[in-house]
């Protein structure tokens, strides 16, 4: 309570006084437990704004909406650290400036809000890089270690289970920020290169090539794994492809805004064991 | 069964050393196994990982990607980019179920021509031992548009 009460003045002040022309955070939900995305103009906006541990979303995606950022002037946003790795690898993948990016950190623990030093990514390097001597603890998943130890036919069978019921609605390409594409390749059509019907196979495909899109990028916050209306495991394959870069490449998506792409960028030594 | 499993094999190679690899097995009249099917490409960093998952789509049982050793890229450095990619895919097919035993990878140079010919048998070999994929190949059958390949 303090932590939203302290913030919703300072985001007052901050409009107030120019610096920044809007802020996003949240505001209740259609049901007690969900939030909303809030874009704060004005104080009267910034009285609806609500920051408690039910603040999941991260709100990094609407900073690259059409035209928001081209007047160069500050936008203000309430994330979580994985909000700010994403900021780091838009700035990094030349999507936007994180000077322009005035931050609000927040994080909680139970039902507890804490807010977090900083006000600019460069700010909570120190913590990021926490974060990736820590992540593999945070992110253990049960499941995770069942999949990895079964055999591939195993494997098949868990994931065809699962990408059966993807209806291909594609909310877990919307929710996520990394996903600023404006042209999608499953929208793609000459060549076709992904199944469009939500058969099966098409469905192998799409969540295949989503998950390799996002190998290196992706920064754990959920986005896409509560989206999916049909409750697919996305996480698992996220984290799968997260521990495979971290492991190989000794990269942590996110880290500073001048962090090279993991897959647009190559040590000439890489490992290459698997090549005959 | 007395039959043998014929596998359909789809390789991706490069032009300027593994496709002259395959050409030079040709003119040094080299056998190998006659179940794989080579695509022609521009540079191994050409490779999408798109086209591992097409080949698959259309009903292959194999894929084999090869290109220039490291080094020795016509582009200076497409290979190494298409390696780090190469290496995250296939831990990517791995964790899905897709085996990596079906999707291989090397470096093959133009002066190779029987490292060319006697690794297309080996490939053959290995998955003739793996058998149909089947569980893809029950997919496709699944969606009513039958593989092409
Ligand atoms: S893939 Fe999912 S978890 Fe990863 S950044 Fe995108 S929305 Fe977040
Ligand atoms: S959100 Fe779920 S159902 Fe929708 S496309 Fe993604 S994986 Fe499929």
């Amino acid at each position: 309570m303090i932590t939203q009460e302290r913030y919703r003045t300072t985001v007052k002040e901050l409009l107030a006084n120019g610096s920044i022309k809007m802020a996003i955070g949240y505001k209740p939900g259609s049901t007690p437990d969900r939030r909303r995305p809030l874009f704060i103009r004005t104080s009267e906006e910034a009285e609806q704004l609500v920051l408690d541990s039910t603040c999941v979303q991260n709100l990094s995606g609407y900073l690259v909406s059409e035209g928001l950022l081209s007047d160069e002037k500050r936008v203000g946003i309430f994330l979580r650290p994985e909000g700010v790795r994403s900021i780091n690898i838009l700035a990094a993948e030349y999507q936007l400036n994180a000077d322009q990016i005035v931050i609000f950190g927040f994080d909680s623990t139970g039902r507890e809000v804490r807010p977090l030093d900083g006000r600019s990514a460069r700010e909570f390097s120190g913590l990021l890089n926490e974060l990736k001597e820590k992540p593999l603890q945070i992110y253990k998943e049960p499941l995770l270690e069942r999949i990895e130890k079964m055999n591939a036919k195993e494997r098949f069978d868990f994931w065809q289970e699962e990408f059966s019921r993807c209806i291909k609605c594609y909310a877990c390409r919307q929710a996520c920020p990394m996903c600023y594409c404006r042209r999608c390749i499953v929208d793609s059509n000459q060549p076709q290169w992904v199944n469009t019907s939500s058969h099966t196979l098409g469905n192998f495909e799409w969540n295949i090539v989503r998950a390799f899109h996002l190998s290196g990028r992706c920064v754990q916050c959920g986005n896409c794994d509560r989206a999916c209306p049909v409750n697919i495991p996305l996480r698992l394959i996220n984290q799968r492809m997260a521990n495979e870069v971290l492991d190989g490449f000794d990269h942590f998506a996110g880290l500073s805004a001048t962090q090279e792409p993991v897959l647009a960028s190559f040590k000439k030594d890489d490992t290459e064991t698997f090549i005959l | 069964m007395s039959e043998l499993f014929e596998p359909k094999i789809v390789a991706f190679v490069c032009t300027y050393c593994t496709y002259a690899g395959a050409d030079l097995a040709g003119t040094s009249r080299l056998k190998y196994a006659p179940n794989v099917r080579i695509v022609r490409l521009p540079c191994t960093g050409r490779i999408s990982p798109m086209f591992i998952l097409k080949a698959l789509q259309k009903g292959a049982d194999g894929v084999l990607v090869s290109g220039c050793h490291p080094g020795d890229c016509h582009f200076t450095h497409g290979n190494y980019h298409a390696r780090r990619r190469w290496m995250v895919f296939r831990a990517l097919l791995d964790f899905t179920g897709i085996s990596p035993e079906r999707v291989k990878f090397s470096w093959i140079s133009a002066a190779e021509g029987s490292k060319f010919a006697d690794l297309i048998n080996s490939v053959t070999e290995d998955i003739r031992n793996l058998g149909p994929f089947d569980q893809y190949q029950q997919l496709i059958k699944e969606t009513e548009s039958p593989a092409t390949l």
